[in-house]
């Protein structure tokens, strides 16, 4: 690409030094629940927790929220989206969107829980995102996540 | 907050393509109707309030070892994908 997509340093509370570029940046028109004044994310992952997303806002950077692909942990999770989710993202090739689980890991890292009910639907063509609540499936907001989840490599014995 | 009284079948329209109507009223449940165009969501209050927590849980409650090498991830447009309707 031809236009000029500047590189932007960033001094996380979070995660410290990191870069990004204007083109990476993912918008969320309708914010997300709980953070409705954010609009401007980047995705980030870290070294050696590969398996998280973190969506890092940019118009407050003391918000990170992790998140996971959900199917890397249930396997048989089949989301159907309702419609205001297709039109207002522009869904139409499934390459084109990806979808990720907002997790919320306890104090301590006693549990962990992932909201089925409301995926974070991307859509990486036009860079728009959006949490969406679903209506079909029953699913929950706080799934707990099985020890042995893929994301918690390692010694887990005992 | 704009308060109406409305009786059976009576409805209330929110701008031009909302229209809300009570369709049965039993004791203390009311049954509305809504009719609203495919592009809005319509949910009851108690799942967003729900979602809302655990948004705030999730950027708040984590307590992830210190991150290191933060760096833009690759979302690529691989792996399952929902289905959709509509």
């Amino acid at each position: 690409m031809e236009f000029a997509d500047r590189e932007i340093a960033l001094d996380l509370p979070r995660f410290g030094a990191c870069t990004y570029r204007e083109s990476e940046v993912l918008m969320f028109p309708w914010g997300l629940p709980g953070f409705a004044t954010l609009r401007r994310f980047v995705a980030l992952s870290l070294d050696g927790q590969e398996k998280f997303i973190w969506l890092q806002s940019l118009d407050d950077l003391s918000i990170a929220l992790p998140t996971a692909d959900p199917w890397q942990i249930f396997d048989d999770y089949a989301p159907q989206l309702p419609p205001y989710a297709s039109s207002s993202l522009d869904l139409v090739r499934p390459e084109d969107f990806v979808t990720l689980c907002v997790v919320v890991v306890s104090p301590g890292a006693e549990e962990m829980t992932m909201n089925l009910l409301a995926p974070v639907v991307i859509n990486l063509v036009t860079r728009t995102g959006r949490q969406v609540t679903l209506e079909t499936g029953g699913y929950s907001v706080r799934t707990p996540i099985p020890r042995k989840a893929p994301s918690s490599a390692g010694a887990q014995g005992s | 907050m704009l308060v109406l009284s409305r009786k059976l079948n009576q409805a209330i329209m929110i701008g031009d393509d909302v229209r809300i109507v009570v369709v049965a009223v039993d004791r203390d449940t009311v049954k509305l109707g809504i009719e609203a165009p495919r592009t809005i969501p319509v949910h009851r209050s108690e799942v967003y309030d729900e979602i809302q927590r655990t948004n705030r849980a999730a950027a708040g409650e984590t307590e992830q070892p210190p991150g290191e090498g933060a760096k833009v991830a690759d979302l690529g447009g691989k792996g399952r994908k929902p289905t959709t309707k509509g």
